[in-house]
């Protein structure tokens, strides 16, 4: 698999405290979806900031060999990172569509409405509401919203920060179901953020335990598919806190 | 004078009158809150700015610069403007990222220099700004129509429906809107923050050159006329809410005719001091403007 992503010893660090990201390091492979799992305060939505460029950090992101490092968001967004936050932040006040304009700000209009057409069937719920303001959306379709604005933009690699955080268990497998589609349909790589190992389970190739800012374990999806060895992953990286 | 008749020769001239000037305050009022909306700075240079580019126009069309024509003057004029601006922001966008506080000071800063500029290069008279504005009058219904209403009339309609077009209906105008609501989402979205700042930036700057140009054939222009009338339209800005930009249309409107209103019914000494106690009545009763609306989020 060719190496999409690398992050050698990134480190961030909030004001003159200590660091929130303490030198981690990971891979992600065209096509494929590594998982970042922690408790909160684990530096989950540090990394994908930093990655993403919304951030300051030290080491290095390379994306497809190139070093990112330096550049602003709006750069590696063209590039093909597209950060999906915590929280969904879309903008209540615009429509659905004004969002999902926002999303693909950077692409030719004919491109940008191919992209947004193929997002509004992707995500049924939210085309029967395009003109409606995104503020009057339920929790699970500013997700889908959220996940779509970033489709649109074209990605390479798709950056989701706790997509399930807030949702109904229903909601949850809907979200996720879409995410498996874009999956089975794409080349796209994913790297996602949760808390939830259950859900994330359904996606990922791969996953990395974070404690304390930093990774403190590394497993393979397949290594985890009976409950007792998930489990056990995660006493023996999480602890307590999980 | 029975009622009917007061109605028909005070009341609907004034209120009329009001809401040609009330139209130039909400040009001002409208270039505060695009700068305000987006870059959260409350921007103290604009009256001077504006001020010091009504002056260029004098300058270049006078002979005391140049003597260009009208047209000319305003091109070169407007061109002006849209440098300060650019320069203004290019200097402070450090600022603006970092504290609001900060960078509204320092606007206050650059306001007093467009003053001292003003001053260095045409000194402290007042002179006429004679504007090639039709010179009419029709009597419509009982009211007295000018050319310099029609005008006015005619440039704040075209102006203002052309900024809530761009801003309701373009790429630029999404921007606008989201970069007011939610800076963060549109940095996720890959949106330079900057440049829809300097669209605010310009664009408020040209929105305070008109409102300038038109308020002046009403009054002579000194140093001090048009930072005065950008007072007419902060007070408006806040009226509406400071942070919605139809909400400053209608504070500027309403500013206008309540201030012919109690200056021709009450005093014309206190004007500034009933200007004051609207803001004060405002702010109570709509903290957030007066055009607030009940909305809400979902989680």
């Amino acid at each position: 698999m060719t190496e999409l992503l690398r992050v050698a010893d990134l480190s961030v660090t909030y004001g003159s405290g200590a660091p929130s990201v303490n030198r981690i390091s990971f891979t992600v492979g065209e096509g494929s979806v590594v998982a970042l799992l922690g408790a909160n305060g684990a530096g989950k939505s540090s990394i994908m900031k930093a990655v993403s460029g919304l951030t300051p950090s030290s080491g290095a992101v390379l994306f497809n060999g190139q070093d990112i490092g330096a550049l602003p968001a709006r750069a590696r967004v063209a590039k093909g990172i597209v950060y999906v936050p915590e929280g969904r932040e879309i903008v209540g006040e615009l429509t659905v569509r004004e969002n999902l304009i926002l999303g693909g700000y950077q692409k030719a209009a004919a491109e940008r409405k191919r992209r947004i057409d193929m997002v509004l069937d992707l995500f049924p719920e939210i085309a029967e509401k395009v003109d409606r303001q995104a503020w009057r959306l339920s929790g699970g379709e500013q997700q889908m919203l959220a996940i779509g604005r970033g489709l649109v933009a074209d990605p390479k690699l798709l950056l989701l920060d706790e997509p399930s955080l807030g949702l109904a268990p229903l909601l949850v497998r809907r979200v996720f179901d879409r995410l498996a589609t874009i999956r089975e349909e794409s080349e796209l790589a994913i790297v996602l953020v949760e808390q939830n190992l259950a859900v994330t389970m359904r996606l990922c190739d791969e996953l990395h335990f974070l404690r304390g800012g930093r990774i403190v374990g590394h497993r393979r999806a397949e290594d985890l598919k009976d409950e007792a060895a998930r489990q056990q992953a995660i006493d023996a990286y999480l602890g307590a806190a999980a | 004078m029975s009622f009917w008749d007061s109605l028909l020769y005070d009341l609907f001239p004034l209120i009329w009158s009001g809401m040609i000037t009330g139209c130039l305050y909400a040009l001002g009022a409208l270039g505060l809150v695009m700068i305000f909306k987006c870059s959260k700075v409350v921007n103290f240079s604009h009256g001077n700015v504006a001020g010091l580019t009504a002056f260029l126009v004098y300058g270049l069309s006078s002979g005391m610069l140049m003597s260009l024509s009208w047209g000319a003057a305003v091109l070169v004029a407007l061109l002006g403007a849209i440098a300060i601006a650019f320069l203004i922001y290019s200097i402070i966008s450090p600022l603006v990222f970092e504290s609001d506080l900060t960078s509204t000071i320092a606007t206050l800063g650059f306001g007093l220099i467009a003053q001292g500029v003003t001053l260095l290069i045409f000194g402290a008279d007042i002179v006429a700004l004679d504007l090639p504005i039709p010179r009419f009058a029709v009597s419509v219904l009982g009211l007295l129509v000018t050319g310099y209403d029609l005008t006015v009339l005619a440039v704040a309609v075209v102006t203002i429906g052309a900024l809530f077009m761009v801003i309701d209906h373009t790429k630029l105008g999404i921007a606008f809107r989201a970069i007011s609501e939610n800076p963060f989402a549109a940095e996720v979205c890959g949106l330079n923050l900057r440049s829809v700042h300097y669209f605010a930036w310009i664009t408020a700057s040209i929105l305070g050159v008109v409102g300038a140009l038109l308020i002046v054939p009403t009054t002579f222009l000194s140093v001090t006329t048009v930072a005065t009338f950008m007072l007419q339209a902060f007070a408006a800005a806040v009226i509406g809410g400071f942070a919605s930009l139809p909400g400053a249309l209608v504070g500027g409107i309403l500013v206008g005719v309540l201030m012919n209103l109690f200056t021709f019914y009450v005093s014309p000494e206190y004007s500034s001091t009933f200007l004051l106690a609207v803001i004060l009545v405002a702010l109570n009763i709509f903290p957030n403007g007066i055009l607030q609306r009940v909305g809400g989020s979902r989680v």
